[in-house]
């Protein structure tokens, strides 16, 4: 008999007592009962103390027993035993003094939201970042003691958010019973509109404003919204009031964000406000070792920079680093500079030239050596319908646009025409392999 | 039943018999005491289902028997009455006392409904010697918690060490530490309890003698016997905090100071700390320990102790009760208070005693 099983006995058991008797004696004797198993013809039950069994056989004995003999449909011996059964495990919050050592202070798993990669040690820094990641150190050493609030701002990708998580990180690596928020201002902002719609601003306030690390990543999208800013400032003056520490990062500084009420952004400014500019050439190519590593590759030092010299923005670098490793190990290469260029020239070639509708058109036009403006024409001649045609059939295969969408680049033709050629082309190519010969030039030259 | 005795002995022992009988309780019965005429002597039973008293008075028997009386009003009419030959005696369903004068009846509930307080007092484990419970307990029970949600840390750890016991109390924001040299039985198997804090603070109201320790079969009921009283409480079935965890091994001040000075400073700042959260700093410097609180709606005040610090000076704050509680349970005067930072815990100990440990978790303060 499992334990829910025995709970669910218990409890019918426990229901009919709870008619029987006295209201004062039920909640008295039988409310920290529990039966704790059930062998053969033996149950044992559980009750807080020996005083409270000793009761609870003089007088109920034997309605109990008459319970069991009913539920289970044999006669059962009922035997006490003195135990206190404790309701869940309790919690360590109010008691402080164990707080740390309770638990063995070991983090489980990482803070919800935070990349457990992102960290201090895996970070790239040279002259361009180097004040923000001193001051991000400093900070996550002495929390809510040093520069409060720290606000860090710069461009797209030049690791704003690896500094603000390797923050939340180390601090939780070396005391994971702090508290740590660590969110966007988007999510922040969906929190305070979901509290407020479900009426539970209290609970929404409690969370944020018991936090000692508070960490808000894009600040800057909170301009405009005044609810939102004024939720912030009042969290805000509060976690400062108790020392903790509040984190921001924004793509300007606090004084340039537009529609910022003028108290928050001479909060913002309160502490330190420190830039984070974009990565020069050296720092990239640090990165760039750095997360070789991370793939378990060694990258060679002028591979690492001829990707950097090509690659502008910081996070593309990785996406052409995986392409590179990804390229060498099919074509069981080293990764060498030569492959390495190869590989970003494809890529960059192809990204100058995304395929589009009016391409495939074009394509399609010049090798059957008509005018796109015949193609998109009303005329219904039988040379331009299998042009038109093709066009759809490759319009949906390449480029999967719908029969719609496919209609109205082709001259505002309807869905079902497009259904019909595309369906017709199909069988074709199946069928005719001159037709396919023609497709095939058609898209050789797509690319 | 049928007995006599001289009052002024029933009324020493009733008013204690009270500190079993809850106001609230839910159950009739339990408002009741349970009377026993036997062997020469009245036994006189209380008990709130948490702990439970018995004490005994000799008496007069006349018929033996047993019977439970509202004990209310029973323990008032006993405490009114002036020294003189008490007869008690059972009527039917009702129970009379009779002195010269007067004569009262009271109801009686049936004794066969009243629970027992104990079956066997089992195996003895120590022998505790009323000095030590008087002067030694007093400075570790006050610091265990009320809070009934957290059963372990509303009782008193006790450990068996190799020579006598380690008495531990915690509410989670403050730990008293005591070692003491009781003599344990032979044989007793070494393990721990955590026994109610309520069951000792009785303990600690009798006044009586050297105190026997017994362990009930099945290891769920300790029973403390002093003279003619005994105690009965339910032991604590849970985990105990893991206390050794928490005491620094170090310390970067430590001052030497007086208790009643210190507690005199403390009482001082209590008043302007109390609206202010109760925060009480300490500022350790060289020559002395100075206490401080302010509230901005009260004043502020500073009262300088004089104390010796080895170390470096220090700051650190904590909730005047707290440090009320220690300065005021403890009888020696030298006492050592250690610290290392503002955020750690602090410990107080007494000169020349490394028996004794408190340790209190301060408060942290802005600036």
């Amino acid at each position: 008999m499992d334990d829910k099983e025995k709970k669910r006995v218990w409890d019918t058991v426990l229901t009919v007592l709870e008619a029987e008797v006295s209201k004062a004696n039920f909640l008295t004797l039988f409310k920290s009962t529990a039966l704790l198993s059930l062998e053969e013809n033996t149950a044992t039950v559980a009750a807080p103390s020996t005083m409270i069994i000793n009761l609870i056989q003089k007088r109920y004995l034997s309605l109990i027993h008459k319970m069991l003999k009913d539920q289970l449909g044999k006669d059962v011996t009922v035997i006490f035993v003195p135990k206190t059964i404790q309701a869940e495990s309790v919690s360590q919050k109010d008691a402080p003094l164990f707080a740390g050592a309770t638990e063995a202070p070991k983090p489980i798993g990482h803070l919800p939201r935070v990349r457990p990669d992102y960290t201090f040690q895996n970070m790239a820094v040279s002259s361009s970042n180097q004040l923000a990641y001193i001051s991000a150190t400093t900070v996550a050493k002495n929390l809510g003691k040093m520069y409060n609030p720290l606000f860090i701002y710069g461009p797209v990708g030049v690791g704003k958010t690896h500094l603000m998580q390797a923050i939340a990180n180390d601090v939780y690596q070396k005391d994971p019973i702090k508290k740590i928020i660590y969110i966007t201002s988007e999510e922040f902002t969906n929190e305070v509109v979901e509290a407020i719609r479900t009426n539970q601003t209290h609970a929404m306030k409690k969370r944020f404003r018991s936090a000692s690390l508070l960490i808000i990543d894009d600040v800057q999208f909170i301009a405009g919204k005044d609810k939102i800013q004024e939720e912030l400032f009042h969290t805000f003056n509060i976690l400062i009031d108790h020392g903790a520490q509040i984190v921001l990062s924004s793509d300007r500084p606090p004084s340039e964000i537009q529609k910022l009420e003028k108290r928050l952004s001479s909060r913002f400014s309160g502490g330190l406000t420190v830039d984070i500019e974009t990565p020069d050439f050296e720092l990239k190519t640090a990165i760039l070792l750095i997360k070789a590593k991370k793939y378990g590759v060694e990258l060679s030092i002028d591979v690492a920079k001829v990707i950097a010299q090509s690659v502008e923005d910081t996070r593309s670098l990785e996406g052409a680093l995986l392409r590179i490793i990804t390229e060498a190990a099919t074509k069981g290469e080293d990764v060498s500079p030569s492959l390495a260029q190869n590989a970003l020239q494809k890529r960059a070639d192809r990204d100058l030239h995304p395929l589009h509708a009016e391409d495939v058109i074009k394509h399609v036009c010049e090798y059957y050596n008509i005018k796109t403006t015949q193609i998109k024409g009303p005329k219904r001649d039988a040379s331009l319908v299998k042009a038109r045609q093709i066009a759809m059939y490759l319009l949906k295969k390449k480029l999967d646009l719908t029969f719609v969408e496919i209609g109205n680049v082709l001259g505002g033709r309807d869905h079902t025409t497009i259904m019909h050629g595309v369906e017709k082309m199909e069988l074709l190519v199946g069928s005719k392999a001159s037709l396919s010969e023609e497709i095939s030039g058609i898209t050789k030259g797509l690319r | 039943m049928k007995l006599s005795m001289l009052s002024e002995n029933l009324q020493r022992k009733i008013s204690f018999l009270n500190h079993a009988i809850s106001t609230r309780s839910q159950l009739p019965i339990l408002l009741n005491y349970l009377l026993e005429a036997r062997q020469g002597k009245l036994f006189i039973c209380a008990t709130d289902l948490e702990i439970g008293i018995q004490t005994e008075i000799p008496a007069n028997i006349e018929e033996e028997g047993v019977i439970t009386i509202p004990a209310k009003t029973f323990s008032e009419l006993i405490a009114t009455l002036s020294q003189e030959k008490t007869t008690l005696q059972t009527r039917g369903a009702s129970f009379d006392v009779i002195t010269q004068k007067s004569k009262t009846s009271f109801p009686t509930m049936s004794p066969e409904d009243y629970p027992k307080l104990y079956e066997e007092k089992g195996e003895k484990i120590a022998s505790l010697p009323q000095k030590v419970i008087q002067k030694e307990l007093g400075k570790v029970i006050f610091a265990a918690g009320i809070d009934t949600g957290r059963p372990a840390l509303s009782g008193i750890y006790m450990k068996k060490q190799k020579e006598g016991f380690l008495f531990a109390a915690t509410d989670g924001y403050r730990l008293s530490l005591k070692n003491t040299a009781v003599e344990k039985e032979e044989g007793a198997e070494d393990g721990s309890l955590i026994v109610p804090a309520r069951v000792f603070k009785e303990l600690m109201q009798l006044k009586e003698e050297d105190v026997d320790v017994f362990i009930a079969e099945g290891k769920n009921q300790i029973i403390f016997q002093a003279g003619a009283t005994i105690i009965v409480g339910r032991l604590i079935d849970a985990q105990y905090p893991p206390y050794e965890r928490i005491i620094p091994l170090d310390h970067g001040s430590k001052v030497q100071f007086d208790r009643e000075e210190l507690q005199k400073a403390v009482k001082i700042c209590a008043i302007f700390a109390r609206e202010s959260a109760n925060i009480i700093r300490f500022s350790l410097r060289k020559n002395s320990l100075v206490v401080s609180a302010n509230s901005p709606s009260v004043g502020d005040n500073t009262v300088d102790v004089e104390a010796t610090l080895t170390g470096e000076e220090n700051e650190i704050a904590f909730n005047a009760r707290y440090l009320l509680d220690v300065l005021g349970n403890i009888e020696e005067n030298d006492m050592l208070f250690e610290m290392t930072g503002p955020l750690n815990p602090g410990v107080f100990k007494i000169v020349n005693d490394s028996s004794y440990l408190h340790l209190i978790m301060p408060v942290r303060v802005q600036g």
